[in-house]
């Protein structure tokens, strides 16, 4: 049975943090895995609904996903929470609880995500529509010694996918992906030597 | 500082070096080491402990070295057999370094900052980065891709080195065979000992591998005196006493371990696990098969080298038949069967073991759900185009599971007092080195008494 552990992306307002759960999510149910998504944005409108943005309805909020996340970790289900987590002390907390934990650090400066804006919320929090938005007018605070950090304005999504992969695959959480690391030619030669010692 | 922790600074720094010795079997080693064909062991021998040791089940160096190398079960580290099936599929592949689920001896030792210098150790093709320098072993086939950091390979290419013999020269004559094994060993022997005195290291792992090579095909020389190469057998042991006692004269404090990954013995008979089940209308297979890719609709079970069972499960195979309910029952049907199958009217299956008596961790799901262990001469093979149950071809000699060998350079009192199983050499070698085990290995440090 694979080993339950939990993806924790933290990051901006629209730094990738759903794309990249996206793509985590469909290799490892590739290398059957079975693996659950908790996307931020889905959670405010269920588990979390009602629940604002003070520091204290953002640490609920995160408290919230976390024990979800150890839930499916204890039972063998690969979790990825894709939320903004913006404070350390919560994300530490979760990790604490969760134990088999990867935090992975999205990271895009703000003028990239300012100019990107695919939700539209950059242009309306700093136009003062929106109060407490991370990285405006509410603090984001950089995790101190994550597992992983991917640079999302210099590097493709499937980069940072490989990127996190291969850290799953180092600390052993993951099985790497049966390679060919042997061309037909090199098939055909190990064969032979097998069958003359009579391996084949 | 009491005694116990200036001996624990005493060993902080120290190092280790293992030499294996692919396939030598203790009862051969102690004869030699009693009847001076290895007169420079038999002194190591004195300053130390020589033991009998268990190896993997399967006994076959793929396997055996890998557990060596990770001190894990192949529950967790993955490794088989020298090929195996992918995944939902009869397809065959050959597992590789990259396939191997645990940490390394060595890359454990690279991250306390120890630096490793490990030479032919099977199994670990393609190189993979470490704190030292790595040269692949069986089945390495490009000096390329078998060489860590690639910067080393000129200077491998100037020292004449080989990767290995190549079994196949056997076709052309035994002498042509018994020329390529000696001469592998002395461009091994050489890159060794140059790579010993040149190299800043903390621990060096080097393995002679044509000792299997030279069993497999010249096994029937040792008994008898008047085979045409029983000499020959004798003098190649000889130079390996040689190159053991060239390094026994560099030791300084360092600990010396000698291994080996299994024993050996002559053949009786080969034996081909697919003919028996073919017989006995488990396995069918398509005309003219060449593997067991080439297995056929209807089938309930099939044998992968050497001894490897496997039922053909709905839901684990594209075209499995045997329903998860059925699994107890016909496990028990084999194993009763296989007791029963006789050479001279002696049963030739010593036990059949089943998956979870001997596999644990993570990748057991990839183990097959029977090994089946045979008595010292009859060797268990998997190929699928036999007509025979059982017959002889080239090969005079065969692995064993319970008759490696084990030397470390300590006392016999510093040791448990239990037979060494090879999961416990690379935790015996880390405690040599004042470093603890990571977790995840199943073997326990020979020098933990308790």
């Amino acid at each position: 049975m694979a080993k339950g552990f939990t993806i924790w992306f933290t990051g901006m307002s629209g730094a990738g943090k759903t794309t990249l759960a996206r793509l985590i999510e469909a290799e490892l149910k590739n290398r059957e895995h079975r693996v659950e998504v908790l996307d931020g944005d889905i959670i405010r409108t269920n588990l979390s609904k009602g629940l604002g943005f003070s520091k204290e309805d953002r640490d609920t909020n995160i408290r919230r996903i976390g024990f979800v996340c150890n839930l499916l970790t204890r039972n063998e289900v690969v979790a990825i929470a894709a939320a903004i987590s913006p404070y350390r002390e919560v994300r530490d907390e979760v990790r604490q609880m969760i134990g088999s934990f990867v935090e992975v650090y999205v990271k895009c400066p703000i003028e990239v995500l300012a100019e990107r804006d695919v939700k539209g919320l950059y242009k309306r929090a700093f136009a003062g529509e929106i109060e407490h938005f991370t990285g405006i007018d509410d603090p984001y605070e950089e995790p101190l010694s994550p597992e992983a950090v991917v640079e999302t304005d210099t590097e493709t999504p499937e980069q940072s996918a490989a990127q996190i992969l291969a850290k799953l695959e180092e600390m052993n959480l993951i099985a790497p992906a049966l390679p060919d690391a042997y061309s037909d030619e090199d098939d055909e030669e190990i064969r032979r030597r097998l069958e003359a010692l009579g391996y084949v | 500082m009491g005694l116990l922790d200036r001996f624990k600074s005493k060993d902080k720094n120290r190092r280790a070096v293992l030499i294996g010795l692919d396939g030598a079997p203790y009862t051969l080693v102690r004869r030699f080491i009693e009847d001076g064909t290895m007169p420079r062991l038999a002194e190591l021998v004195k300053r130390g402990t020589l033991l009998q040791m268990d190896t993997t089940i399967p006994d076959i160096s793929s396997v055996a070295w890998t557990s060596f190398m990770t001190g894990a079960n192949p529950g967790r580290h993955g490794i088989y057999g020298f090929l195996d099936l992918q995944p939902n599929s009869y397809k065959i592949y050959f597992p590789n370094s990259r396939h191997i689920q645990c940490t390394t001896l060595w890359e454990e030792a690279g991250r306390r900052g120890r630096r490793s210098i490990v030479i032919n150790v099977p199994s670990t093709y393609p190189a993979q980065p470490m704190n030292g320098i790595l040269v692949s072993g069986f089945v390495a086939i490009d000096l390329n891709k078998a060489t860590y950091p690639p910067e080393f390979v000129p200077k491998l290419r100037e020292l004449d080195y080989r990767i290995d013999v190549d079994a196949r020269k056997v076709q052309e004559s035994h002498d042509a065979l018994m020329e390529d094994i000696l001469k592998t060993l002395e461009r091994r022997v050489e890159t060794l000992l140059y790579l010993y005195d040149n190299e800043q290291w903390d621990l060096f792992i080097g393995v002679i591998t044509s000792t299997d090579r030279l069993q497999h095909f010249f096994w029937d020389a040792i008994e008898d005196e008047n085979h045409k190469y029983h000499s020959a057998f004798l003098d190649y042991y000889a130079l390996v006493d040689d190159f053991l006692g060239r390094i026994g004269e560099r030791l300084g404090d360092e600990t010396l371990f000698i291994m080996s990954d299994h024993g050996f013995t002559g053949i009786e008979k080969q034996v081909y696990l697919n003919r028996w089940l073919a017989d006995n209308g488990y396995l069918k297979l398509k005309e003219n098969a060449r593997s067991i890719e080439d297995i056929a609709e209807g089938s309930r079970a099939f044998a992968l080298d050497p001894g490897r069972i496997y039922l053909n499960l709905k839901g684990r195979y594209p075209s499995g038949t045997v329903e998860r309910a059925y699994r107890r029952a016909l496990l028990d049907e084999i194993k009763q069967g296989l007791s029963e199958i006789s050479a001279n009217g002696t049963a030739i299956v010593k036990r059949v073991y089943e998956r979870d008596e001997i596999f644990s961790g993570p990748r057991t799901d990839a183990a097959p759900d029977l090994c089946v262990q045979p008595i010292y001469g009859y060797d268990l093979k998997g190929a699928v185009n036999k007509q025979e149950l059982m017959d002889r071809d080239l090969l005079t000699g065969m692995h064993t599971q319970d008759d490696a060998t084990l030397f470390i350079s300590a006392p016999r009192d510093d040791l448990r007092p239990d037979k060494p199983h090879i999961t416990d050499v690379a935790p015996t070698i880390l405690a040599s080195m004042g470093l603890t085990a990571p977790e995840g290995m199943d073997g326990r440090s020979m020098f933990a008494r308790e």
